[in-house]
C-alpha cells in the first residue's frame, strides 16, 4: 500500500510543482504575487480541450493527439499570461506593489466568469488520448495515464532548468531576478524578460492543466483555483523565486496531502490543516522557504 | 476629502445624515437598501481593521477574515450558553483579540508575502476547524443564534436596528483610527512601514509596534463578526472563504492604503456593487454580476493605481 | 425580460431606468439560488427548470394574467442569499419564492421570507433546521416554509436496507462532503446500517472542490477489515472522480458504489464516463418508468435546453415540481403572498416527483425511495425493483 500511496503523492506533486513554477518564475523577477495564474492554466485545460473538439482530424491520436494537446494548451495560456501582464500589470508596475495584486484579482474573476458565461457552466469531460493500461510495479498498480504525468512533468521541468540555466534568455531572466533595474542599466530589455517570463510561466501553467484535464478526466471553470492556491503554497515552501524549490515544494506538499489522507485517522478532512499547519512551522525555522535565499529588504 | 473629514461640522452632518438613511429609505419605499448599507458597513469595520496591518503597519494579511468567523462563532457560541449579548460581543472581541496576538507573537517575524501565505493559511485552517469540530460549532450545518433586538423601540425592523448598530460600530472605528493615527504610536507606524531599519535606528522597539498594529486589527474583526452573527441569527462555515478575506485586501488597497476616507469609499463600492447590480440588471445580464465586478476592479486599479482616495501622507511621500 | 428591469450593463445609468421603468400587471416567482461561483452549475439547472415551468403556463394560458420567473443570484454566499432576500420581500409582486440551494443560505433567508411573509419552497436545501427552525420560540412570523426535497434520512436509510439486504453486504465504507447534505446522508446510512448488524469499516469527510481521492481510496481498499463497497454522501462531481478513480485503482465488481440523488444526473457521465457503469443511485419518488409525468419533464427539458451545459441538474426536477405545486396553488385562488402560503399548506398535487403534500413543518411527505442503477451507454439510470 505505501508504494501506492507513493506513486499517487509523486503524480500529484508533478502537477503541483508544475503549477508552483508559474508563480516562482513571475515572483522571482517582479516580486508580485499572479493571482490569474489558477485561471491561466485553467484555459490552458479548456483550449486543449477546445482543439480535440472542433479540429479531430488535425488532432489524430495516440502520441501525436498528445502532444497537439500540450502544444495548444501551452501556447494558448503563455499568450493570456503575457497578455495580463501587458495591460493588467505592466501599467502598475513602477507605482505600488499591492496594485498588481488587485488588478490580478480582477482579472482572474473575469476570467473565470467569462469561461462560466461564454463556455460551459458545468464539469466538460476531458479526452485521454493514450490508452490506459495498468502495470503493477513494487505492489502497486501503475497506470500509464501516472507515466504519461511524470514523464511530462519531469520533461518540462528538466527543459525549464536548461532553458535558465543555458540560453542567453535564462541569463537575462536570471540578471532580471537579481536586480531589475541594473539589468536594464546592463543593456537588457528588461520588458520582454518579463513578457518572456510570464510566457514560460503561463505555458508551465497550461500543461499542468492538460495534465490535470486527463488526470481527473473533466474540467470545469473554477478547476484553477484550489490546486493554483495549494501550489501557490508549495512554491512558498520550498522559497519562493527559487526554481528548484518551487519543484521541491510541490512534491512535498504533494506527499504531505497524499500521507493525511492514508495514514491519519479521518485524515481527509484535516489534510488541508495538516498541510497549512506544516508550511507555518517550516517558515517559522526557515522565514525563507527551504531553498529560499535570504530576502534583501524590499520596500 | 481630507479637509472635508477634518471638520467637526461635516463630520456631525454625515453621521446625522447616514443615521436617518435608513428612515429615508423606508420613506421612499427601498427597505432592500438598509439591508445593503448594513452589509456595507460591515465591511467598512472590516476594513478599517485590516487597514491597521496593512495600511498603517504595511503587513500583508490575507485570511483576515478567520478573525471575522472567529467573532461570530465566540458570539454565536456565547448566546447558545445564554450569555446576554453585549457581554457576548465583549467576549467575541477579546477571544479575537487573544487570537490575533496569539498569532501575532508566532508568526510577525516572516516578512511580505511569506507573511501574506502563512496568514492565509491560518485563514483556511480556522475554517476547517470550525467545519470540523461538530461537537463544538456544530460543522456544516451552521449554528442558529437567538433573536437580540436592543433598539426595537426606534424601528421594529431589524435591518434598521442593525444598520444602527453598526453605522455607530463604523463611527467608533474610525474615531479610534483617527486618534491613534494622529498619535506617537501612528507617526511609529509609518516610519516602520516606510524603512523598518531606518525606525529600528530611530529607537522604535519595531516588533512590538508591529504586534500592536496586527492585534489591534482583531478587534474590529471580532466587533464586526459579532453583529453579523447577532443581525443573521445564523452562522455557517460558507460565510468565511478566502475569497472574503480577498474582498476586505481590495477594500484597502482599492480604496487607498492607510486612508480611512479611502477605506470607506473601497467598501462602498467593492460591497455595494455587486448588490447594485442584482438589483438593476435584468434577467438576461444577472449572470454577468460578477464579470462586471471584476471589470471594474481591474479598471478601477488601472485608473488610480494609488488607490480611489490615497492618504494624503502617502500621497505627498510618493510625490517628493 | 420584464421592462421595469431591462437596463443596460452598467449598473449606475441601470439605476436611474429602474427608478423610473412602469410596473408590468404579472406575478412573479422569485427564483433565488447561485447562479455564479462554484455552485453555479447546480443553481444555473434550477433556475431553467422553473424558467420551463413558467413558460409552460404562460403558453397554456392557465391563468388570466402573465407569470414571469425572475432569477435572483445568491452566490452560495449566506449574506448575499440574505440581501436577495430583502430584495424579494420589496416587489409586492413577487407571489412565492423557489430557492434556496444551499442549507446555509435557505436558514437565515427563511427568516427574512418569515418577515413579509413571502412562501419559500426549497427544492434543494436538506438540513432538517431549514424548516425546523419555525417550531422554535424565536421564529418571528408564520410557517411559510416548505420543502419538496426530502431530508437525508429518507434516503440514507433506505440506501442502508437495500445495501444489506438486497445486496448483502455488511462490511461498507463511508465518506461524505463535509456539507449538511452528504453529511446527514452519510450519517442516516450509518444508524440505518449498524442497527441492522452490518458494520462500518471507515469513515472519512473530504471537501467539495477535491480532485484527488486516490491517497484515501487507496485507504479505503487496503482497510484491514475488507470492506464490500463504499456509501457516498455528496455530489456527482465528487462522485464521478470516486468512481473514475475507484476504477483505476482496480476497484470494481463485486465492490459496489452506492451514493444518493445528487449523483444521479448526467453530470456523472461527463465526470467518470465509463466508470459510472453500476453505481448505484438512490432518488426520490417512484421508478420513472411507473410515471409518465415524470419522463415527460425529462423529455421536455431536453427539448428547450439544448445548449452547452444545459443538461438536466441532479435537483432541477425539484425546481420544476415546486413551480407547479406554486402554480396549483394560484388555480385555486392563491392571488396575493398570505393565501399563497394557506393554499401551499393545503397541497395535494401529483406530479414529476409522484404525490406531494406537506407535513406541519413543510416537509414533503413522499418518502417513497427508488435505486437506480447508472449505465452509461445511453447515459441512462435504470430502475431496480
Amino acid at each position: 500500500m505505501l508504494a501506492q500511496q507513493i506513486l499517487n503523492a509523486l503524480t500529484l506533486g508533478a502537477i503541483y510543482s508544475l503549477i508552483a513554477l508559474g508563480y516562482t518564475l513571475v515572483y522571482g523577477i517582479l516580486a508580485m504575487i499572479n493571482f490569474a495564474h489558477s485561471e491561466v492554466l485553467m484555459l490552458g485545460a479548456f483550449t486543449a480541450l477546445g482543439l480535440a473538439t472542433f479540429a479531430p482530424a488535425a488532432f489524430g491520436s495516440g502520441p501525436s493527439a498528445l502532444a497537439a494537446m500540450f502544444v495548444a494548451g501551452m501556447a494558448a495560456a503563455g499568450l493570456v499570461n503575457v497578455v495580463v501582464e501587458r495591460f493588467a500589470y505592466r501599467p502598475l508596475r513602477a507605482v505600488s506593489r499591492l496594485a498588481p495584486l488587485i488588478s490580478a484579482i480582477g482579472v482572474s474573476i473575469v476570467l473565470q466568469n467569462g469561461v462560466f458565461l461564454w463556455i460551459s457552466t458545468q464539469s466538460l469531460s476531458f479526452p485521454r488520448p493514450v490508452v490506459i493500461g495498468q502495470i503493477s510495479l513494487f505492489g502497486a498498480s501503475v497506470s500509464s495515464l501516472q507515466l504519461v504525468i511524470l514523464g511530462a512533468a519531469l520533461g518540462l521541468m528538466g527543459l525549464l532548468h536548461f532553458f535558465v540555466e543555458s540560453t542567453k534568455m535564462g541569463k537575462a531572466m536570471r540578471a532580471c531576478a537579481d536586480d531589475i533595474s541594473t539589468a536594464g542599466l546592463m543593456g537588457i530589455d528588461a520588458d520582454r524578460v518579463i513578457a518572456v517570463t510570464f510566457f514560460v510561466g503561463g505555458a508551465l501553467g497550461g500543461a499542468a492543466g492538460v495534465l490535470y484535464g486527463m488526470n481527473y478526466g473533466s474540467i470545469k471553470y473554477n478547476l484553477g483555483f484550489l490546486p493554483g492556491a495549494k501550489a501557490f503554497t508549495a512554491a512558498v515552501l520550498g522559497g519562493i523565486g527559487n526554481i528548484r524549490g518551487a519543484v521541491l515544494g510541490g512534491f512535498i506538499l504533494g506527499l504531505l496531502e497524499v500521507l493525511a489522507c492514508g495514514y491519519i485517522p479521518d485524515g481527509a478532512q484535516w489534510r488541508d490543516v495538516i498541510a497549512f499547519t506544516v508550511l507555518i512551522v517550516v517558515l517559522l525555522v526557515r522565514p525563507s522557504g527551504l531553498l529560499g535565499e535570504k530576502m534583501a529588504e524590499k520596500v | 476629502m481630507k479637509k472635508l473629514l477634518g471638520s467637526r461640522w461635516a463630520l456631525g452632518a454625515a453621521l446625522a445624515a447616514a443615521a436617518a438613511f435608513p428612515f429615508l429609505a423606508q420613506a421612499v419605499e427601498q427597505p432592500y437598501l438598509v439591508r445593503v448599507a448594513g452589509v456595507i458597513g460591515l465591511f467598512m469595520i472590516l476594513g478599517l481593521g485590516l487597514n491597521f496591518t496593512l495600511g498603517y503597519a504595511g503587513l500583508f494579511d490575507l485570511g483576515f477574515i478567520s478573525f471575522y468567523a472567529i467573532g461570530a462563532y465566540t458570539t454565536a457560541i456565547a448566546m447558545r450558553a445564554h450569555v446576554p449579548a453585549p457581554l457576548a460581543i465583549v467576549l467575541a472581541v477579546a477571544i479575537t483579540l487573544a487570537m490575533r496576538a496569539l498569532l501575532g507573537l508566532t508568526i510577525l517575524r516572516l516578512r511580505g508575502d511569506y507573511l501574506a501565505v502563512v496568514t492565509m493559511g491560518f485563514g483556511e485552517i480556522a475554517r476547517l476547524v470550525i467545519n470540523n469540530l461538530d461537537s463544538l460549532t456544530n460543522g456544516p450545518k451552521g449554528m442558529q443564534v437567538r433573536p437580540w433586538r436592543p433598539l426595537a423601540c426606534i424601528s421594529p425592523d431589524p435591518n434598521v436596528q442593525y444598520y444602527l448598530l453598526i453605522l455607530a460600530g463604523v463611527s467608533l472605528a474610525v474615531v479610534a483610527s483617527r486618534r491613534i493615527e494622529s498619535s506617537r504610536v501612528g507617526r511609529a507606524w509609518v516610519a516602520i512601514r516606510e524603512d523598518e531599519v531606518a525606525a529600528r535606528l530611530s529607537g522604535i522597539p519595531v516588533r512590538e509596534y508591529k504586534l500592536l498594529a496586527f492585534t489591534l486589527s482583531a478587534a474590529f474583526a471580532g466587533l464586526a463578526g459579532a453583529l453579523f452573527a447577532l443581525w443573521e441569527q445564523f452562522v455557517t462555515p460558507e460565510s468565511f472563504v478566502f475569497w472574503e478575506s480577498v474582498l476586505v485586501v481590495s477594500i484597502v488597497v482599492l480604496g487607498g492604503m492607510g486612508s480611512i476616507a479611502g477605506v470607506l469609499l473601497g467598501a462602498l463600492i467593492l460591497v455595494g456593487l455587486p448588490p447594485l447590480m442584482q438589483w438593476t440588471l435584468s434577467a438576461e445580464w444577472i449572470n454577468y454580476r460578477y464579470l462586471f465586478f471584476g471589470l471594474i476592479l481591474v479598471l478601477a486599479t488601472l485608473f488610480r493605481p494609488q488607490g480611489l482616495l490615497p492618504s494624503a501622507r502617502r500621497e505627498s511621500e510618493l510625490s517628493s | 425580460m420584464t421592462s421595469r428591469r431591462s437596463a443596460p450593463a452598467f449598473a449606475i445609468i441601470a439605476l436611474l431606468v429602474a427608478a423610473c421603468g412602469p410596473k408590468e400587471k404579472a406575478f412573479k416567482i422569485a427564483v433565488a439560488v447561485p447562479l455564479t461561483g462554484d455552485m453555479g452549475t447546480e443553481g444555473q439547472g434550477l433556475r431553467r427548470a422553473v424558467e420551463m415551468a413558467v413558460e409552460e403556463a404562460n403558453t397554456a394560458q392557465r391563468f388570466p394574467y402573465k407569470l414571469a420567473a425572475v432569477p435572483f443570484d445568491d452566490r452560495a454566499d449566506p449574506k448575499e442569499a440574505v440581501n436577495v432576500a430583502n430584495l424579494i420581500i420589496s416587489d409586492p409582486r413577487i407571489i412565492a419564492v423557489v430557492g434556496h440551494y444551499n442549507s446555509g443560505c435557505a436558514i437565515p433567508a427563511a427568516k427574512v421570507y418569515a418577515r413579509a411573509p413571502v412562501a419559500m419552497i426549497s427544492p434543494a436545501a436538506t438540513n432538517p433546521e431549514v424548516t425546523a427552525q419555525q417550531l422554535s420560540p424565536d421564529w418571528i412570523g408564520p410557517k411559510m416554509v416548505f420543502r419538496v426535497v426530502p431530508t437525508d434520512d429518507v434516503q440514507g436509510a433506505y440506501a442502508a436496507e437495500f445495501t444489506y439486504r438486497k445486496l448483502g453486504k455488511r462490511r461498507m465504507s463511508l465518506l461524505h462532503d463535509k456539507t449538511p447534505y452528504g453529511q446527514g446522508l452519510a450519517e442516516q446510512f450509518k444508524k440505518t446500517f449498524l442497527q441492522l448488524g452490518g458494520d462500518i469499516v471507515t469513515e472519512d469527510g473530504v471537501a467539495v472542490g477535491d480532485k484527488d481521492f486516490k491517497a484515501l481510496l487507496t485507504k479505503i481498499k487496503g482497510s484491514v477489515k475488507k470492506t464490500e463497497g463504499l456509501y457516498f454522501g455528496g455530489l456527482y462531481t465528487e462522485a464521478g472522480l470516486l468512481l473514475k478513480q475507484m476504477r483505476e485503482l482496480d476497484m470494481k465488481d463485486p465492490f459496489v458504489f452506492i451514493s444518493g440523488d445528487g449523483s444521479k444526473t448526467s453530470g456523472l457521465f461527463e465526470v467518470a464516463g465509463e466508470s459510472a457503469d453500476g453505481a448505484y443511485l438512490s432518488i426520490v419518488g417512484v421508478p420513472v418508468e411507473d410515471l409518465p409525468s415524470a419522463a415527460k419533464f425529462m423529455a421536455d427539458y431536453k427539448k428547450r435546453w439544448t445548449g452547452s451545459g444545459e443538461e438536466l441538474k441532479p435537483f432541477d426536477h425539484f425546481g420544476y415540481e415546486a413551480a407547479r405545486i406554486i402554480f396549483a396553488a394560484m388555480e385555486k385562488g392563491a392571488t396575493n403572498r398570505a393565501q399563497m402560503i394557506e393554499e401551499l399548506r393545503k397541497t395535494d398535487f401529483t406530479g414529476a416527483l409522484g404525490l406531494t403534500r406537506f407535513d406541519a413543518k413543510g416537509d414533503t411527505l413522499n418518502k417513497i425511495v427508488t435505486m437506480t442503477r447508472a449505465k452509461s451507454k445511453g447515459r441512462s439510470f435504470d430502475s431496480i425493483r
